[in-house]
C-alpha cells in the first residue's frame, strides 16, 4: 500500500525525502546505521529541527554525547536547536571517579531502571511527535542477555510510538556487536556510508512504502547534510516539440537535414584541436539568438580561455553569459559525485531552463567525477536530458590525428542518437579539416563529408567532398 | 513487616555498599555498612541486632578472615562476596564460617531471595 506524501514527515533533508518518496511515515521507528563520522547525529538534528519548524515537539535522547557537546557542535554548524528538548543520559565525568564505579551488580541491574524511569517520565510529560535516540545500541549493555535486549528495545519502541512519536534511532555496529536485530525490529533502515569514492546514503527498508533503492550521494557540509538522489530518467519525462534546431551554418544544417532534434544526444567526435567544442558553441550561439539558454560543463579547459577562444571566432560568448543565454562551468576534478553533478545539471534544466547542454568532454567526465559506474551515470544523465527535450552535445576526443577511423574511444557511442565526426585531412601536403555525419536516428542525413574551417568570422563548411577516396583514413586521394 | 535485625554489609568500595543498601532497602531490609577493619571491629562490639553479614572481600588483607571467624563466634550467618570463582576463596570462606560464596556481579533477585530466607530463619 502506498501512502501519500502529504501524510509523510520530512527528514529535514530534501534529497533524503525524495529517496523516501516524500518522507517518513509517522508513528513508526527507523534505524539510522553507519560507522563513526558518517553523519548519523547530524541527520537526527535535521529531523528534529524541521519538526520544531513545523510546530512539533521534538526530543533528543542522548546516551553517549553530552547535551552541551551536541549544542556546541550544532552551533558551530549554524544549527538552531532552540525548541528541541534534550534528555541527557550520557555518563557524567564523576562516573570515572572511584567512588562512582561499582562491580557488585551488573550495569543491567543498576542503570537500566533509572534510565527507563527517566525516559518514561520525560516522554509521558512531553508527548513528543519526534524522538531521536542516539545510540540505541547502548541498551545492549543494559540487558542481561540478547533475549532481554531484544524484548526491551521492542517494548521501548512500542512505548514511544504509542505515545504518538516518530522515532529515529542510531546504532553503532561492529563485527563483535552487529546490529542485525535492530534492522529487523525497525520499520525502516537508513544506512550512511563513508568510502573512498565519497559519502553515500542507502535506504534498505521502509515498511508500508516504496523508496528509491541504491546508493545516493551524500555531502556533509558546514550547513549539514545534503543528499543528491541518483538520477532516474523515467521520473523526469517532460513534453516537448520534437523539432530540429539549426546550427546557424546552412551547409551544416544541410548535412544534418535541418539540424539537431530536441531531446537527442549527439556525439561530436574527433582528434584534439579539430574544432569539436567550437562546433558545440556554434549551436549555442544560434540558440542564444532564439533567446534559449545553453550550458557548457568544461572538465579540462578554463572558462576564461573558452570564452576568449569563442570570441576570437565570432561567437559572442561573454555577451551570451551576461545575457544569461550561456552558462559555462568548470568542473573541478574529484569535487563532485555523479549524483551531485546530475543535480547541478537538473538545476540548470529545470530551474534555469537550459535547452542545450554540452559536456566537454566525455573523458573529462569520467576522470573528474568521483565514484563507480560512471558510464551508467552518464547514460542516466543523457536519458534524463533527452526526456527533458534538451539538445545534448557530448564531446569525445579520439587520440589519432589520422589513421583508421573510430567513432569514440569511450565505448559509449551506443548512447548517441547522432554522431558528428571531424577529421584532419592531408591534401596535397596541406593539413585540412573535414566534417561528416555518421548517424542520425530521427532523420536522413548527408552521407558525404565536407571541408570544415574555423575562421575569425566563424565556422565555414564547404561543398561536399566528392571525388576523393580514403577520407576516413585521413590521407585521401583524388579519384581519377 | 520490616525485619527487626539489621544486615551488616562490609566492603572497601563505597559505591558497592551504597548499591547493596539501595537494593536491599527496596527489599525492605535495613543495612549497616562498614568500609574498614577497625570500623568492622567497633560495629561488632556495639551492635547487637545483626541478622546477617555480607562481606565483600575485595581490597581487604587476610585480616578479613579473622573478622569472619568472629562473626561465626557470635552466631551471625555470613556470606562472602567474591570477585571471581576460586577454590581457594571458597575454602577460606567455609573455614571461617561462611554459609556460601556469592560471585560478582550479583543478581538482585537472587540476593534478595537468599537474604530473605536467612533472616526468616534467624528471626
Amino acid at each position: 500500500m502506498q501512502t501519500s506524501s502529504s501524510s509523510r514527515l520530512s527528514t529535514g533533508i530534501a534529497g533524503l525525502d525524495e529517496i523516501l518518496k516524500g518522507g517518513l511515515l509517522p508513528s513508526r521507528s527507523y534505524l539510522v546505521r553507519g560507522g563513526p563520522g558518517t553523519g548519523k547525529s547530524t541527520l537526527g538534528l535535521h529531523f528534529l529541527i524541521i519538526g520544531v519548524a513545523n510546530g512539533e515537539t521534538s526530543l533528543f535522547i542522548t546516551l553517549e554525547e553530552t547535551e552541551a557537546n551536541i549544542r556546541r557542535n550544532a552551533e558551530a554548524r549554524g544549527f538552531d536547536l532552540n525548541g528541541i528538548h534534550f534528555l541527557d543520559l550520557s555518563p557524567t565525568s564523576e562516573f570515572f571517579v572511584e567512588v562512582e564505579t561499582y562491580d557488585i551488580f551488573s550495569p543491567a541491574e543498576v542503570e537500566r531502571m533509572p534510565i527507563t524511569e527517566k525516559i518514561v517520565e520525560r516522554v509521558t510529560a512531553l508527548k513528543p511527535q519526534r524522538v531521536f535516540l542516539d545510540p540505541m545500541t547502548q541498551f545492549r549493555y543494559l540487558a542481561t542477555d540478547v533475549y532481554q535486549y531484544r524484548r526491551q528495545v521492542l517494548s521501548f519502541l512500542r512505548f514511544l510510538v504509542e505515545q504518538g512519536a516518530t522515532v529515529l534511532f542510531t546504532s553503532e555496529s561492529s563485527a563483535e556487536a552487529p546490529d542485525e536485530d535492530l534492522q529487523f525490529m525497525s520499520d525502516g533502515v537508513i544506512e550512511l556510508n563513508r568510502e573512498e569514492q565519497g559519502r553515500s546514503v542507502t535506504v534498505h527498508k521502509l515498511r508500508g512504502s516504496d523508496f528509491r533503492p541504491g546508493k545516493h550521494s551524500l555531502r556533509l557540509t558546514s550547513a549539514g547534510i545534503e543528499v543528491h538522489p541518483r538520477l532516474l530518467p523515467e521520473e523526469h519525462v517532460h513534453k516537448f516539440t520534437m523539432e530540429a534546431i539549426s546550427s546557424g551554418v546552412p551547409e551544416l544544417d544541410e548535412m544534418l537535414n535541418g539540424g539537431l532534434e530536441r531531446g537527442t544526444v549527439t556525439f561530436v567526435t574527433g582528434p584534439s584541436g579539430v574544432g569539436k567544442t567550437t562546433l558545440g558553441l556554434q549551436f549555442m550561439k544560434e540558440a542564444a539568438g532564439r533567446g534559449e539558454r545553453s550550458v557548457v560543463y568544461t572538465f579540462e579547459e578554463e572558462v576564461e580561455v573558452m570564452l576568449r577562444r569563442a570570441e576570437s571566432i565570432n561567437i559572442p560568448a561573454r555577451t551570451m553569459v551576461e545575457r544569461g543565454t550561456l552558462h559555462v562551468m568548470k568542473v573541478e576534478p574529484l569535487r563532485w559525485s555523479p549524483d551531485e553533478f546530475a543535480q547541478l545539471v537538473r538545476h540548470q534544466v529545470e530551474v534555469e531552463k537550459a535547452r542545450v547542454v554540452m559536456l566537454d568532454s566525455v573523458a573529462g567526465y569520467r576522470l573528474s567525477l568521483r565514484g563507480e559506474d560512471l558510464t551508467g551515470h552518464l547514460h542516466a544523465l543523457g536519458k534524463y536530458l533527452q526526456n527533458q527535450g534538451v539538445v545534448v552535445l557530448l564531446i569525445a576526443e579520439v587520440a589519432d590525428v589520422v589513421g583508421d577511423f573510430r567513432v569514440t574511444e569511450a565505448g559509449i557511442s551506443y548512447l548517441a542518437d547522432n554522431v558528428v565526426f571531424m577529421r584532419y585531412l592531408e591534401i596535397n601536403g596541406e593539413l585540412r579539416k573535414a566534417i561528416g555525419v555518421l548517424k542520425k536516428r530521427l532523420s536522413d542525413f548527408e552521407k558525404t563529408l565536407r571541408e570544415f574551417e574555423i575562421t575569425r568570422y566563424g565556422i565555414k563548411v564547404g561543398k561536399p567532398l566528392t571525388g576523393l577516396r580514403g577520407i576516413l583514413k585521413g590521407i585521401p586521394e583524388w579519384v581519377k | 513487616m520490616t525485619p527487626k535485625k539489621v544486615l551488616l554489609t562490609v566492603g572497601t568500595n563505597k559505591r558497592n555498599l551504597e548499591l547493596l543498601a539501595e537494593f536491599l532497602g527496596k527489599g525492605g531490609y535495613r543495612t549497616l555498612s562498614v568500609t574498614g577493619l577497625d570500623e568492622f571491629d567497633r560495629t561488632l562490639e556495639e551492635t547487637q541486632e545483626i541478622g546477617l553479614a555480607l562481606v565483600d572481600i575485595s581490597g581487604f588483607d587476610v585480616g578479613i578472615w579473622e573478622r569472619c571467624a568472629r562473626l561465626r563466634e557470635k552466631h551471625i550467618p555470613l556470606f562472602i562476596i567474591s570477585p571471581k570463582h576460586s577454590a581457594a576463596i571458597q575454602q577460606e570462606s567455609v573455614t571461617h564460617g561462611a554459609r556460601g560464596v556469592l560471585v560478582k556481579p550479583l543478581v538482585v533477585r537472587e540476593l534478595i531471595g537468599i537474604v530473605s530466607k536467612l533472616i526468616e530463619d534467624s528471626e
